[in-house]
């Protein structure tokens, strides 16, 4: 069973049909006009193209024999660890809204975030690290911002801490002009006194007791942050497996690798974030998708393979995924070479480590690659199969609110995916 | 009686596929909300199960308690075979043949069903499984059902497609090609090429032709419109409705019918919060001398039957702190200090009190509270760009001024409700400052997030989001009503229907329709995007100072902006000259002749062929800015850098003053129906606007009067606001009293702020909120006077400081047998910090002060050179909260906030040693305290405790904060001389 989630967000959209769901029956249809419904599914009208194949080849990999494109070299490797569900969609194509509901299982934002219905109904085994760590990519936030991990109406606690990769972690962990430790060491006590004296006139409040403690945390977590967060004392074996000592692959490489170190200290789930949209991939696929793999491919396997190698997957799920896939169709747009536009009705992620199977396909796409056909996989089914994994049930992770008894997956029809658990 | 049986036949239809097993094929996507799936399960060999013998004995374990014939819960009864195949108020539950399409096994499979029960065996899943794959047979002796049911509302079904996808361009806004498909009556007239329909023969209806040959909706114009192609399952039902002969639209519901005005039945209004509150007696008590008004009465005879009595006063600086940061959410200062300890008269408190609600400082306080309730941000939320809402501010400033001037709460709810219907707004040139107030007012409906203003997010199921968001802060703000429970099935615990729901929905219908859209904002986003005057839910704020002061703002832009324009233009024009002169040398010289004299003829004295020439070689003689900039590469340069120069200037302008305002569209709006499972394309009953039916006993009942003077607004918010706003209604009074409470005494008489519903928490006094109630409609809803009440009352006055029977027999305060501790809630505490270091900026009112965002993430506001305005004047973001409140629990008002939650987490203690305005601010209050009271460290030790804990220290304290500073200044003396 799962004691902690690494997600492995990838915003914007990964291909399907490039990457990990391979779709023969594009060759014979290229250039087809989409049927009416893909029609009606399309964002960029004026920019629709007929069915486009693959630029990228596909190959049987591992035992398992998992068809894997040639831009995830790494994974492929890795792939006897891992579950690809090729039957995933969502209901919406406009980035904001399927965030929205991947993060949160509701289109609009306001709801708790899947990290914080998690650290609420587990907590944390490390009292010096914040449960839910967000690691978003130094060169910006995604779409929808600080709003993807919000705790919406569950107390703050459970919201995700941004945790920076590059400079100081944490938000004012340490003061931008650091005083003298005696001077810190002084005003901390004084602040101790002074406390303990409000609270010595107010001896029932437990809750002025939890504030003071927070001081006292606040200070551990100085250290413990930045010990947990400091790769440099890591082997160059591991650097080098990470990526880390190569431009394009070293910010996602040391943000898995941070990853690492946190679940390996009891942090419950961590959220990597990837900059700007790297997958969505509306022109020059073959180069932007290139990018995209370039830069994350190496530092995924890496964290699946180190996992492995620590004894961490078994207690680790890793979830690999974006908001939604792309359409089989080309997306023209008025100058340079094609790509695709958003397709939410059938996608892939996969998972591995904390129960799931290992080297398994579950669900497909139609022959074009479109849409959910076998075993569709809502948004809501993938949220409650998490939950499962970590020993939660979906339907009793509640809290009250205002006389409402509100969840992650809310009323919404929710299936445990029994088939990829081992 | 009108057409009983049609009408009765009308209810609850169900359809029984295989007859068009693919017309039911859900077209999930856009049903927006639900994706339904259900995982296949292998098929049994064996005989069928039967609904006797095997399927109603499990519906009867675990399903009847709430869908018997008698408790109908969603309109469903699973008593009966017939009454499973007519389906619940969502529409059929079971499709035969079709265990995927089954919303009953999608829901019994997923664990949603049985309600807070266990969920159903796999076994037993599996015979309702079988059950609907083999048809649904019912008995032994009974044939299988195969005979399809009439056609489920298939016009209400086709109106709605239609109203998605052809509305924007052929319905009440434009009518392209003069063609209108609201109605039956425009399909069968058409357009400009003829009739859309021809009932009975789909395939020569000009409509099907279009959209079979995907001309229709306009692939060019979808992006624009928000409108995408119809799916398959969607055109089958355009195709259908036709083919079975376009029946009419439904007779629409008379606003005459007696029967229109639903009231719930006795029992249900038996509830406590339905039932108009009643001046109760105030009782009498042992411990008389504690009185001080009714409140204490009520309070204390509760008390005294645990034994328990009041708490002893509050110490006098703690009392003034307390009504300080009640009041106005700052502290006093040393010398407000000094002056109230200096004031002997016996009713120094109470004028206090008074002095402080006069304050200009106290709308800010509570202002803030409102508008937590409203869901105010200053930005629209929704989509990642989180439009900034530049006019906003005006709402924000109307409440405050509103609170400060002590507008009558039922005054201060019909002007935001309905303030557009109260006079003839566009009628009028100039507003005056209370007509301005009533169109500002309407904001108030505007709060919520509104991301239509992206064309990809603008479709209905996110308009029709926008109407349910305002309809749940209008009930949970006014009401303490959870509404939006009710938008996709009725109420599971509360006596409200989907229909109750509905009916408020046409309330809004005139201003809100989803059929007939208006963006939130002129900054909209998208292909094709285009907001202008016309089509944006802004009013235009007639002439006025703000207006001049723009305009003043904006004249040396303009300046600018003009001669950079004249100077580009110089530069341009010889090179156009030699150009053009170069274009014509082309020409035949007898022809250059001609065009010259031609093009420099007087317009209007042109003979026809310099006319004709001039027309045909308008390309020759008009040279554009391409082909100049495409001759002279060096010129490029220079005019893009001017270009540039230009659009730079251009962003510094200054829009023009509008008004976010709620107003009146004028005309009819579409009809309103009832949503099955709140999805558009799950139409039922139109209803009329009206308000939910418990509330209906000894009110009068809303009645919608057309205002007099109106050509346009039809007054359905008006009739809201006055219902709402009756002295017996038996929530407005309550909710709101019961807010104020809470905000004095952190936790409300009724726990529960939004919900006063039976899943909401009971009243602890019920007669108090009832007298509260009522004095509070009794004296005019003035909320000054209740502040007063509840300040000056011995209640309020008691000391935090618990004794210990007070703790042992009231632990959490229920009672109120002492005063609560309480935090400072984020505004206070920010707003606190920069008073104490001088550094609050006192400039009222206005647009919001900006963010700025810091490398490091934290997200502070600009500063002006006064330092930082109180926290309600800086731009509420949703997406960019300031960090400080954000860590102290702001709330992100999606959609609004009545009871703000306290949490403890570390980076509130970060935010507070670390982060650059807190240590800045200290460094501030410390040269501050050196300007008042100079060198000497016991003297600055007192100014510091007076300005920030409003009292001087006790003598330990002093003494050991002397010691530290002494250590300290060792310490930074040794530290500054080593570096």
């Amino acid at each position: 069973m799962a004691t902690s989630v690494i997600q492995l967000f990838m915003n914007g959209g990964p291909s399907q049909v490039d990457l990990l769901d391979p779709k023969p029956a594009l060759e014979k249809f290229a250039g087809q006009p989409p049927s009416r419904d893909l029609a009606s599914e399309i964002r960029a009208v004026r920019e629709a193209g007929g069915l486009m194949p693959s630029p990228f080849k596909f190959s049987k990999r591992g035992e398992s024999g998992i068809e894997v494109s040639e831009v995830m070299p790494h994974l492929a490797k890795q792939v006897d660890d891992i579950t690809v569900i090729r039957s995933m969609f969502t209901p919406h194509i406009a980035h904001e809204s399927s965030l929205f509901v991947m993060h949160s299982g509701r289109m609009f934002p306001g709801r708790p975030s899947l990290g914080a219905w998690v650290v609420y109904g587990l907590g944390t085994e490390n009292q010096n690290l914040p449960a839910y760590v967000v690691l978003d990519d130094p060169k910006g936030l995604p779409i929808n911002d600080i709003q993807n991990w919000q705790a919406g109406f569950l107390p703050a606690v459970y919201q995700g801490t941004r945790v920076r990769s590059e400079g100081s972690p944490l938000l004012n962990l340490h003061p931008r002009e650091e005083w003298p430790s005696p001077v810190v060491k002084l005003s901390r006590s004084l602040l101790r006194h002074l406390d303990r004296n409000h609270l010595s006139r107010h001896p029932d409040e437990a809750e002025l007791e939890a504030r003071i403690a927070g001081y006292e945390l606040a200070a551990r977590m100085q250290l413990a942050a930045s010990d947990a967060l400091d790769v440099s004392g890591e082997s160059e074996a591991i650097r080098e497996m990470y990526g880390l000592n190569d431009e394009l692959t070293a910010s996602y490489g040391k943000r898995c690798l941070m990853a690492r170190r946190l679940v390996e200290r009891g942090v419950r789930l961590v959220q990597i974030y990837i900059e700007g949209q790297i997958w969505d991939n509306h022109n020059a696929l073959v180069k932007n998708l290139g990018y995209a793999c370039g830069k994350t491919d190496k530092p995924a396997a890496a964290l699946l393979k180190d996992l492995k190698l620590r004894g961490l997957l078994d207690r680790t799920l890793v979830v690999w995924g974006g908001e939604f896939g792309r359409l089989p169709i080309a997306q023209q747009p008025a100058s340079g070479e094609a790509g695709r536009d958003h397709g939410p009705s059938g996608f892939s992620v996969w998972l591995a480590g904390g129960g799931i199977k290992e080297g398994t396909v579950y669900g497909a796409t139609d022959d074009i690659g479109y849409k959910a056909a076998v075993n569709p996989v809502s948004v809501h089914d993938l949220h409650a199969t998490i939950l499962h994994l970590l020993g939660m049930n979906h339907r009793e992770l509640i809290f009250e609110r205002e006389g409402r008894s509100e969840r992650l997956t809310d009323e919404f029809p929710a299936r445990i995916v029994q088939d990829i658990i081992a | 009686m009108k057409g009983t049986a049609h009408n009765a036949g009308r209810r609850r239809r169900t359809r029984i596929a295989g007859a068009s097993g693919s017309g039911l094929k859900k077209g999930w996507f856009i049903l927006g909300l639900m994706g339904l799936r259900v995982l296949s399960l292998p098929a049994q060999e064996g005989e069928p199960p039967s609904f006797d013998g095997d399927v109603l004995p499990i519906f009867q374990q675990h399903c009847l308690q709430c869908h018997s014939d008698e408790a109908r819960q969603g309109g469903l009864s699973l008593e009966t075979l017939e009454r499973v195949l007519a389906g619940g108020d969502s529409g059929a539950v079971v499709v035969a043949h079709e265990p995927l399409e089954s919303r009953l096994l999608v829901l019994i499979n997923s664990g949603a069903m049985p309600m807070g029960s266990p969920p159903l065996e796999p076994e037993a899943i599996e015979v309702v499984r079988r059950w609907i794959e083999a048809g649904m047979p019912g008995g032994s002796a009974e044939a299988p059902v195969s005979e399809a049911a009439p056609p489920a509302r298939e016009r209400e079904v086709m109106a709605a497609i239609l109203g998605a996808k052809c509305l924007p361009c052929h319905g009440r806004r434009r009518q392209q090609a003069g063609l209108d498909l609201r109605t039956r009556e425009g399909l069968l007239k058409g357009g400009k090429s003829g009739p859309a329909i021809v009932p009975g023969r789909p395939e020569e209806s000009l409509l099907v032709r279009r959209i079979r040959a995907q001309e229709m909706p306009p692939p060019h114009l979808q992006e624009q419109f928000s409108v995408r192609g119809l799916t398959s399952v969607e055109f089958e039902k355009v195709q259908a409705w036709i083919a079975a002969g376009a029946l009419p639209d439904p007779e629409e519901p008379s606003e005459s019918d007696p029967d229109r005005v639903a009231t719930a039945g006795s029992k249900v209004r038996q509830f406590w919060s339905f039932q108009p509150p009643r001046r109760p007696v105030a009782p009498g008590v042992k411990g008389k001398d504690r009185i001080r008004n009714p409140v204490d009465a009520f309070l204390l005879a509760r008390l005294e039957t645990e034994d328990l009595g009041f708490s002893q006063p509050a110490d006098r600086l703690a009392l003034m702190r307390r009504a300080y940061l009640d009041l106005t959410g700052l502290p006093p200062s040393p010398e407000e200090i000094r002056s109230f300890l200096a004031d002997s008269d016996p009713r120094a408190y109470e004028r206090l009190v008074d002095r402080l609600l006069e304050s200009a400082h106290y709308g800010e306080r509570w202002a803030r509270y409102w508008l937590d309730a409203v869901g105010y941000a200053d930005s629209e939320g929704g989509v990642s760009s989180d439009e900034v809402r530049p006019h906003a501010f005006r709402y924000r400033d109307y409440v405050i001024r509103s609170l400060n001037a002590d507008k009558p709460y039922d005054r201060f709810l019909i002007e935001q409700i309905a303030g557009d219907e109260l006079f003839d707004y566009k009628a009028v040139q100039t507003y005056s400052p209370d007509q301005l107030d009533l169109l500002v007012a309407t904001g108030f409906l505007r709060m919520g997030p509104d991301s239509t203003y992206s064309t990809e997010q603008n479709n209905l199921p996110e308009r029709l989001d926008v109407v349910a968001t305002q309809i749940e802060i209008l009930g949970s703000s006014t009401m303490g009503l959870t509404l939006a429970c009710a938008r996709c099935h009725d109420h599971k615990y509360d006596p409200l229907s989907q229909r109750d729901y509905y009916q408020l929905s046409a309330v809004l219908r005139t201003a809100y329709d989803p059929y007939d859209w208006l963006s939130p904002s002129m900054g909209c986003i998208g292909v094709g995007a285009n907001c202008n005057d016309t089509n944006t839910r802004l009013l235009p704020l007639p002439s006025d100072s703000e207006l001049r002061e723009v305009e003043e703002y904006n004249a040396p832009f303009k300046r600018k902006i003009a001669e950079l324009e004249r100077q580009l233009e110089e530069k341009t024009r010889p090179l156009r000259k030699q150009l053009l002169k170069e274009k014509m040398a082309a020409l035949p010289e007898s022809l250059r002749q001609d065009l010259k004299e031609a093009s420099q003829a007087k317009p209007e004295e042109r003979t026809p062929v310099q006319k004709y020439l001039l027309g045909k070689f308008a390309e020759t003689l008009q040279v554009t800015r391409a082909e100049v900039l495409q001759k002279f590469k060096d010129f490029a340069e220079t005019s893009k850098e001017i270009e540039e120069q230009i659009k730079d200037e251009k962003k510094k302008l200054k829009g023009k003053p509008k008004i976010r305002a709620l107003f009146d569209m004028g005309g009819r709006p579409t009809p309103t129906r009832i949503l099955g499972r709140g999805e558009y394309t799950n139409p039922g009953d139109q209803v009329l606007p009206g308000v939910p039916a418990v509330l209906n006993g000894e009110l009068m009942p809303y009645r919608v009067e057309k205002p007099e003077w109106s050509t346009e607004t039809t007054g359905r918010r008006l009739a809201l606001a006055k219902w709402l706003t009756q002295p017996n209604h038996p929530l407005t009074a309550r909710v709101m009293v019961n807010r104020i409470w809470q905000h004095h005494f952190g936790v409300g008489l009724v726990s529960t702020p939004g919900n006063f519903g039976s899943t909401g928490a009971r009243p602890s006094h019920p007669e108090l909120l009832d007298w509260l109630a009522r004095e509070f409609v009794d004296g005019g809803w003035s909320l000054k006077a209740l502040h007063r009440l509840i300040m000056t009352s011995t209640a309020y006055r008691q000391t935090s400081s618990a004794g210990p029977l007070s703790l042992e027999r009231d632990p959490d305060n229920r009672l109120v047998s002492r005063f609560p501790l309480r935090r400072l809630d984020a505004d206070a505490l920010r707003d606190s910090i920069l008073k104490v270091s001088g550094r609050l900026d006192p400039t009222r009112y206005g647009p919001a002060d900006e963010l700025e965002i810091k490398p490091d993430g934290e997200v502070i506001a600009k500063e002006s050179s006064n330092g930082y305005r109180r926290s309600i004047y800086v731009r509420q973001r949703r997406s960019q909260p300031l960090s400080l409140l954000e860590s102290f629990d702001a709330p992100l008002l999606v959609p609004n906030c009545l009871k703000r939650p306290h949490s403890t987490v570390s980076s509130q203690a970060l935010q507070l040693e670390n982060s650059q305005l807190v240590r800045l601010s200290a460094r501030h209050m410390a040269g501050r305290v050196i300007d008042a009271v100079g060198e000497d460290p016991s003297r600055q030790i007192e100014r510091v405790y007076l300005l920030a804990l409003t009292r001087p220290p006790t003598a330990e304290e002093s003494a050991k904060a002397g010691e530290v500073l002494r250590q300290l200044t060792r310490e930074w003396k040794r530290h500054l001389e080593l570096h």
